[in-house]
């Protein structure tokens, strides 16, 4: 007999379903609750409207070492405000998410931190006695990186988006 | 018009002439409107999961959807195993529950509950209503949604200040429901793909499932097999939708099928699942299914079953008329060696007969639902509940067409039969009605006996009463050593003053040569009648897959039993 593929991808594998949902209350939480019903963690979420028809776009980033994965995105697009699913993982898409971050540090190091952050990219937003307030935005793989490396300087309160992604091309949905 | 009488005149525009309720605190304005439509008739239910399974009863009876209200809070509540029922089972099915006024939501006032947190995973949809310019569109959306593409109950929580506000109704022509697409026409390739490999199998099996009763494809699936000589199994729930006395009938399938369906599922090369989930009771031990089958092929109209337990080769989305339409062009001429398979078959159905212990002494169950099916006429509707007696009903009838075994398959919700059966027998007053059910799932609902007795519905009620909570006693003598646990329900009401008390005919019935008079007398009686029958305590179910096995590996009646 014929199971749904058992083996995990090699490594963790996170898996990024785009949906185009209507903008009702309640619609978090259908998504939600069918997610958490199959057994997922999710990774990260972003909502936001996209338009002035009552329709928003949902970025969901859930962890893919299930077998059960695949019928996740066939189970979403089975509730009804859910107007268009698309599963971007294995899509050439650009994806971003972006991160705000608080680092407390000896005022001794804080000219290291502020060129650290300079070097990777972040813009300081605020700089105070003890602290630094920066902002980072790239793909989600990158804000991890970036994330621990400030992480170094100091005790670090962050704040992320969760990710938004778009497919590469002229397609549009 | 107030809300409430919007409400009331937007189910009548969807057709409905009938609603299974309880009123309270949170709905009574839309039951202080009812006396204003004549057209809708409101049975007064004992207990809202009855009123839940009345409207599901209806619903599988009469293919219209079942209306079901209650009021907020512990009203509302006791619907969820109703509506888990229909859910599994796609019953569509519309539930109008009460809730606090709109400004009260989120406080915890009195009999509040967060009912469409509540019931979000055992329904379709649902909508709370909070204004009454939102009533007319939700009521239509509801039954549209309940009755398309896969069923499902539906429920609508509708605020107290929306039901006694005014308004100035305006009906919908359309809905627009841009995220839901429910009618899909079957992929022409898959189609053809999929019908060159039924026709050239040499071992092929067609699983019959709820969704080829849901579409009415019992013709074309009868047509698709004797044409391409494929022989069709069914599901619990798929019975009746393929003659189980036909020649090519291998009747049920999975953990309590027949041996012969289960000899031929195993040894087939090919299977067509057409309207099922293949589910844990289809396939026992999932690793053990169909182990000869090179090519698997799904149909079924909700693209998320397929390949949820089970990955096809080919796979068709399509409601099963459809896609079974569309098969029947592309199928060319069996092979010769066909027909050694279909002697196979018979072989195998010669071989393992379904057999019971008939001469101990006892009543047997068995004895009671052959007499029940002589009796049917192939007309009557039976209503099973959950556990043996289930397992007797669906095996001993012989099914001829879809719609006369009514069972909470997916759900197995105990105490489903009675109300399913009231449910039923309104929708079809001309049908002869029976119940069969064990005492355990009897006394769950047994309340609703009132319903039956207030409107003089004919139902004729079979317990079969072994004192005794059969299917787990028979999972414990079978599958757990033998060590008893918690089944003994001696301490039972005596079941015929109990009839008595509540108004109706009582009878008992205690060895076979009592059958027959009991049953003439049943059929007799206007009314509802309850059949106190006594029945052989050890009667198992046969044949049986043990917990955790393979088909492969199926238990049949031991001999010196037979």
């Amino acid at each position: 007999m014929n199971m749904p593929d058992q083996t995990p991808a090699a490594g963790p594998r996170r898996r990024v379903l785009s949906m185009l949902v209507e903008d009702h209350p309640g619609v978090l939480a259908r998504v939600s609750g069918m997610i958490r019903r199959r057994g997922f963690n999710v990774h990260g979420l972003s909502v936001g409207p996209i338009d002035s028809r009552g329709r928003s776009r949902m970025t969901l980033s859930v962890d893919a070492g299930h077998a059960e994965v695949d019928q996740i995105e066939k189970q979403l697009d089975r509730l009804i405000e859910v107007i268009d699913i698309e599963d971007l993982t294995d899509e050439p898409n650009f994806s971003r998410e972006l991160a705000l971050l608080k680092i407390e540090v000896p005022s001794a190091r804080q000219a290291d931190l502020v060129a650290a952050v300079n070097d990777q990219g972040c813009r300081v937003l605020e700089q105070g006695d003890r602290y630094v307030v920066a902002e980072f935005a790239g793909k989600f793989e990158t804000v991890e990186e970036v994330v621990n490396l400030l992480r170094q300087f100091g005790t670090v309160e962050i704040a992320r988006s969760g990710p938004v992604a778009i497919s590469r091309g002229a397609r549009t949905k | 018009m107030t809300g409430a009488e919007i409400l009331l005149e937007a189910l009548q525009r969807e057709g409905v002439d009938v609603i299974f309720g309880y009123p309270g605190g949170a709905n009574l304005p839309i039951y202080q409107a009812l006396p204003k439509f004549p057209g809708i008739r409101h049975i007064l239910v004992r207990h809202e999961q009855g009123g839940a399974h009345m409207a599901d009863g209806f619903a599988r009876a009469s293919g219209r959807p079942g209306v079901v209200m209650a009021t907020s809070g512990p009203g509302a509540l006791n619907l969820v195993t109703g509506l888990a029922t229909a859910f599994m089972d796609s019953v569509p099915m519309v539930a109008i529950t009460g809730q606090v006024d709109s400004m009260m939501v989120g406080r915890d006032a009195f009999q509040e509950a967060d009912v469409i947190g509540c019931t979000q995973s055992v329904t379709k949809h649902s909508y709370l209503i909070t204004r009454v310019e939102q009533i007319p569109e939700a009521v239509k959306e509801a039954f549209h949604i309940a009755t398309s593409g896969r069923p499902g109950p539906v429920l609508i929580d509708i605020c107290k200040d929306a039901q006694k506000a005014q308004g100035d109704p305006v009906w919908p022509q359309d809905v627009s429901l841009p995220g839901y697409r429910p009618n899909k026409e079957p992929d022409l390739s898959q189609i053809e793909m999929a019908a060159r490999a039924l026709s050239s199998a040499e071992r092929p099996v067609i699983l019959a499932g709820h969704g080829v009763i849901l579409s009415g494809a019992q013709d074309e699936l009868l047509e698709l097999a004797e044409r391409a000589a494929v022989p069709v199994g069914t599901t619990l729930l798929g019975i009746g939708a393929f003659p189980v006395r036909h020649p090519l009938a291998l009747h049920m399938t999975g953990f309590m099928g027949t041996g012969w369906n289960l000899k031929a599922v195993q040894d087939a090369d090919l299977l067509m699942m057409v309207g099922m989930r293949v589910d844990d009771r289809v396939t026992a031990k999932l690793d053990e299914w169909a182990p000869k089958a090179k090519t698997f092929i799904h149909i079924d109209i909700d693209a998320s079953e397929i390949g949820k337990n089970v990955r096809p080769h080919l796979e068709v989305v399509a409601d099963a008329k459809t896609a079974l339409q569309a098969l029947a062009p592309h199928l060319g001429a069996p092979p010769a060696s066909r027909d050694d398979w279909l002697t196979q078959i018979d072989r195998w159905r010669e071989e393992h007969p379904l057999r019971y212990a008939q001469s101990n002494g006892h009543l047997q169950p068995q004895d009671l639902m052959i007499e029940m099916y002589r009796r049917s006429n192939d007309e009557a509707i039976v209503v099973a509940d959950v556990g043996l007696n289930q397992i007797w009903a669906a095996l001993w009838w012989n099914y001829a067409r879809p719609g006369l075994f009514i069972n909470s398959g997916g759900a197995g919700t105990m105490g489903f039969a009675l109300p399913a059966a009231i449910g039923a027998k309104i929708a079809r007053p001309e049908k002869p009605v029976w119940v069969v059910a064990g005492e355990g799932g009897f006394v769950m609902t047994a309340q609703e006996l009132s319903v039956a007795v207030k409107h003089q519905l004919d139902i004729n009620i079979v317990i079969l009463n072994n004192f005794t909570l059969g299917m787990v006693r028979q999972f414990q003598d079978d599958f757990y050593g033998g060590i008893r646990s918690e089944i003994d329900l001696t301490e039972m009401p005596d079941f015929v003053k109990l009839a008595d008390a509540y108004g109706l005919v009582g009878l008992r019935i205690e060895s076979a040569d009592q059958i027959p008079a009991a049953f003439d007398l049943a059929e007799r009686t206007p009314g509802p009648v309850l059949l106190d029958c006594r029945i052989d305590p050890d009667a198992n179910v046969y044949p049986i897959v043990p917990l955790g096995k393979g088909l492969n590996d199926f238990w049949e009646l031991p001999d010196e039993y037979a």
